[in-house]
């Protein structure tokens, strides 16, 4: 196949890009949507296919899986299985079984979401122990329960969410959520729960299931260990001070097969970083994020961030944000008339502000308790393509190395696959404690093409 | 003003420096001095800090981000005779024979090893070339050995079978570039070297007038005193000197690297197709590409390379990976379905006639030791020991000659 042309690139088709083809679509633009998995929907709406999706669906997974539903549009062009490598001067390169190997467009929206936040300890790398997406993609995706005996540990509401969803596999006994936060100060951002409705409700939900089915879920909780002869066999855990450290004596063992880890997210800024677009650092929405205007435009004219690669702020908003870029695109390409667009764009931008107040919240309320890295042992590895254990990692700090390109350089982190994705943040966060700088002075790994692994004749 | 605790005379930009940053004022109360400052914590940086503390100067090496963070880590890490000849060649003899001694004296491992490279040839006329140079390499007393077909395919079975052939250069050697930095650093911190990264050269304070000698290095973290600077800042050299008035003729040249995921055991040698030494010689604007291809310890394959003028951008060019890998998959069609991980891009510091800009300037103090190109790597520690002979011993030596800055500036 040969390089194609469109006018509007999108990749990633989870909620916020599905949103987007169709708002653009819809207008008249010819749509092209990139999506590296071989089905659309993204992480949220995964299973949705196989008919079989454990009910019931909160408002949001509906509503992207009415959009999932017309991306069937004439204006939309989907290659799935499809990923895209490299973006320069408005064309990406593109690896799958059917694609072509270019696509120049006059508009691109990234909309590849984020990727999971994990925080080491003794024991993390052991087999049965797995993300929360981890265990999404096995229920969701192939019906399958991760394990018999299951813990849940981390902060966030996706523990909830993964939690309710694992309850309702046979066979599958979820004997705990530890939540490593504590409930406290909570009520000083109850006006962002405003207009939240849904929300609440769904988080409602997800209590009534574990009361009904008495899962315990605990606060101020963690793992500190965990342990097993070739594969998890169970988990010591510990009360956490406010801080997040372990307190001493109040810890206990679990017998379990399988533990399902999230501390949050990260966004995946890789194709904004190779695009050129400026980042900023803001935690509030998830960290290092690229620079957008209120269409999701970012630095770079016509090239868009919409989702959760912006900003953290839950499916609820992908929807809108995705939308809003979609119509940005259309208007600027002619599709749309100021007028037609300020209509369209007014009552999104009012429906979104409630939604990305809560996101803020609870990215707030969550992040992970810096105490918990001093679970982080001398040999507990930090880079796990590279094998780089954190001692390793702490004597290159010690020698002097205060970013992340530093440490790069010193030790071998970020040089493996994964290209730091996994480790990056991490990283930063030992820098932060070592040195008592702030973590977004450690900087972030540079993104440089391919982005990820790409077999070398797709290269060529 | 507060600037009056300071000792030396400041230069203007100096002055602005410091009412930019008060706070750095601090460090100012406490100067610094020193036998010599090096300018650049790369290979060259670190080579040079390593023979002049051996000499038993004290020396100061002054970084702007962190050791080897520059084109030590963006680069391959041969170490080839085969494409040099004259005096270069001489110099990259002795510089061989000096990283086994280094090799023997540090105690940190570089992966340093003596693997030989192999120069590839497509068709009969490559072939003939390489056996000249081969000839030409055994009349300086180095080793080669001519691989016809069939026993290229022998020691290599993962090559193309359309090759003519090969020549095996047994004495080229391999290390990693970012790791043999390091560890020259280390080596020369416990000789006494007093590193200061993160810290930037803002002046370099030199006598009033013609003639008028160094005096001092004015860095971001404070005042060095010294009467002499080696400038061995890379590509950014051309920035340093200007502090002395000196225009470079280098310019910084760009070069791509792609990195393979594990393939451990896939070729036994680097291996270096035969148009290399054109690229390499050639100083059209238009990007060369030709095939180098050199295994990590890590079992990764580091695939390269590509030589082409475009300032100092240091971003990975989409069409250039991708030349790499065509390039990669005519000469290694098994790598084909090998997942590249990543690239990078370095600049390396290119002369107009090929050579480095090594030895004293005009102005009295100020040291040159850049403009190496791709032969940085290899010609790091007889560089490092040039330096310090010229800075110890007064009579002036010879091989130095071909390298001395004064031919070109």
């Amino acid at each position: 196949m040969t390089s194609t042309k469109t006018e509007l690139a999108i990749i990633g088709a989870g909620p916020a890009g599905l949103s987007a083809a169709l708002a653009a679509a819809q207008a008249g633009v010819s749509v092209t949507v990139l999506e590296e998995y071989p089905r659309p929907g993204g992480q949220y709406l995964r299973g949705v296919h196989h008919n079989q999706p454990l009910p019931p669906l909160t408002p949001a997974e509906s509503l992207g899986r009415e959009r999932l539903a017309q991306l069937a549009h004439p204006k939309i062009t989907t290659h799935t299985g499809t990923m895209v490598w490299g973006l320069e001067n408005h064309t990406l390169s593109l690896h799958g079984p059917d694609c072509p190997p270019k696509v120049e467009a006059k508009a691109i929206i990234i909309a590849t979401g984020a990727r999971e936040r994990v925080l080491p300890f003794p024991g993390w790398t052991l087999p049965g122990v797995m993300t929360l997406g981890g265990a999404q993609i096995l229920a969701k995706e192939h019906g399958l329960r991760p394990g018999k005996r299951v813990l849940i540990a981390g902060s966030g509401p996706l523990l909830l969410a993964v939690a309710a969803k694992l309850a309702q596999i046979p066979g599958t006994n979820v004997v705990g959520i530890l939540e490593a936060t504590r409930p406290g100060g909570w009520m000083a951002h109850a006006p962002a729960l405003a207009g939240n409705t849904d929300r609440l409700r769904e988080g409602w939900h997800y209590l009534q299931t574990f009361l009904k089915k008495k899962i315990p879920y605990r606060f101020g909780h963690g793992i500190t260990q965990a342990g097993g002869e070739e594969s998890l066999e169970g988990v010591k855990i510990a009360r956490l001070n406010r801080q997040g450290e372990p307190l001493p004596g109040s810890e206990d063992y679990l017998k379990v097969d399988t533990l399902c880890l999230g501390f949050g997210f990260i966004p995946n800024t890789a194709l904004t970083q190779v695009a050129g677009c400026e980042l900023e650092y803001a935690p509030t929405r998830g960290g290092w994020v690229p620079k957008v205007n209120e269409h999701f435009e970012t630095s770079q004219h016509s090239i868009y961030a919409a989702g959760e690669t912006c900003s953290l702020d839950g499916a609820s908003a992908a929807l809108v944000k995705g939308e809003i870029a979609g119509l940005a695109v259309a208007r600027s390409l002619g599709y749309l008339t100021v007028q037609d667009f300020q209509e369209k764009f007014l009552p999104l931008k009012r429906r979104l502000r409630p939604l990305r107040r809560f996101g803020a919240m609870l990215n707030t309320l969550f992040t992970p308790p810096v105490g918990l890295n001093t679970l982080i042992k001398d040999d507990t590895i930090l880079c796990r393509c590279e094998e780089v254990t954190a001692g390793e990692v702490r004597a290159a700090i010690q020698g002097g190395a205060t970013t992340l390109s530093d440490l790069k350089n010193w030790t071998r982190v970020g040089q493996g696959p994964c290209q730091g994705r996994t480790c990056g943040a991490l990283l930063a966060q030992q820098i932060a404690l070592e040195t008592g700088q702030n973590p977004q002075d450690a900087g972030y790994f540079r993104s440089r093409p391919p982005v990820k692994p790409v077999p070398l004749e797709s290269l060529a | 003003m507060v600037t009056n605790v300071f000792v030396y005379n400041s230069s203007e930009a100096h002055m602005k420096f410091l009412q930019k940053h008060p706070v750095r004022l601090l460090k100012f109360a406490l100067p610094k001095t020193a036998d010599v400052v090096i300018i650049g914590g790369g290979i060259i940086g670190a080579a040079c800090a390593y023979y002049l503390s051996a000499a038993g100067l004290s020396v100061h090496l002054v970084e702007r981000h962190f050791p080897a963070s520059g084109t030590s880590r963006a680069c391959d890490g041969l170490i080839l005779l085969w494409d040099k000849s004259g005096p270069e060649l001489a110099l990259g003899q002795e510089s061989i024979r000096l990283w086994g001694q280094v090799e023997e004296h540090l105690e940190e491992d570089f992966g340093f090893e003596r693997s030989g490279t192999i120069l590839l040839a497509e068709n009969g006329e490559q072939l003939q070339a390489g056996e000249k140079r081969a000839q030409a390499l055994r009349e300086s007393g180095q080793r080669a050995e001519i691989l016809p077909a069939g026993r290229l395919a022998t020691l290599e079975p993962e090559i193309s079978p359309h090759l003519a052939g090969g020549i095996l250069f047994p004495d080229d050697l391999q290390v990693d570039p970012r790791r043999a930095t390091l560890a020259l650093l280390a080596a020369a911190k416990r000789q006494g070297v007093k590193l200061q990264a993160e810290s930037e050269v803002i002046d370099i304070q030199h006598a009033p007038g013609e003639g008028g000698g160094v005096r001092g290095v004015v860095t971001s973290q404070g005042v060095i005193a010294t009467p002499r600077v080696v400038c061995a800042a890379g590509v950014w050299s051309n920035h340093i000197a200007r502090m002395v008035g000196i225009d470079l003729p280098t310019r910084p040249r760009k070069g791509h690297i792609l990195v393979t995921a594990r393939r451990p055991g896939f070729i036994h040698h680097p291996l270096l197709e035969g148009g290399y030494v054109t690229t390499v010689e050639s100083a059209h604007d238009a990007r060369q590409v030709a095939l180098v291809a050199e295994m990590t310890t890590s079992g990764k394959l580091l695939l390269g390379s590509s030589r082409e003028f475009c300032g100092y951008d240091r971003t990975v060019s989409l069409s250039a990976i991708q030349e790499l890998a065509t390039r990669a998959t005519r000469f290694l069609p098994g790598l084909e379905s090998t997942p590249i991980i990543r690239s990078y891009a370095g600049l390396r510091p290119w002369s107009p006639d090929g050579l480095p800009l090594i030895g004293p300037t005009r102005v009295p103090g100020f040291y040159l030791a850049t403009g190496h190109e791709g032969a940085g790597i290899c010609l790091a520690p007889v560089t490092g020991r040039l330096v310090t002979q010229m800075i110890t011993e007064e009579a002036r030596r010879p091989e130095a000659e071909v390298v001395a800055p004064g031919r070109c500036l």
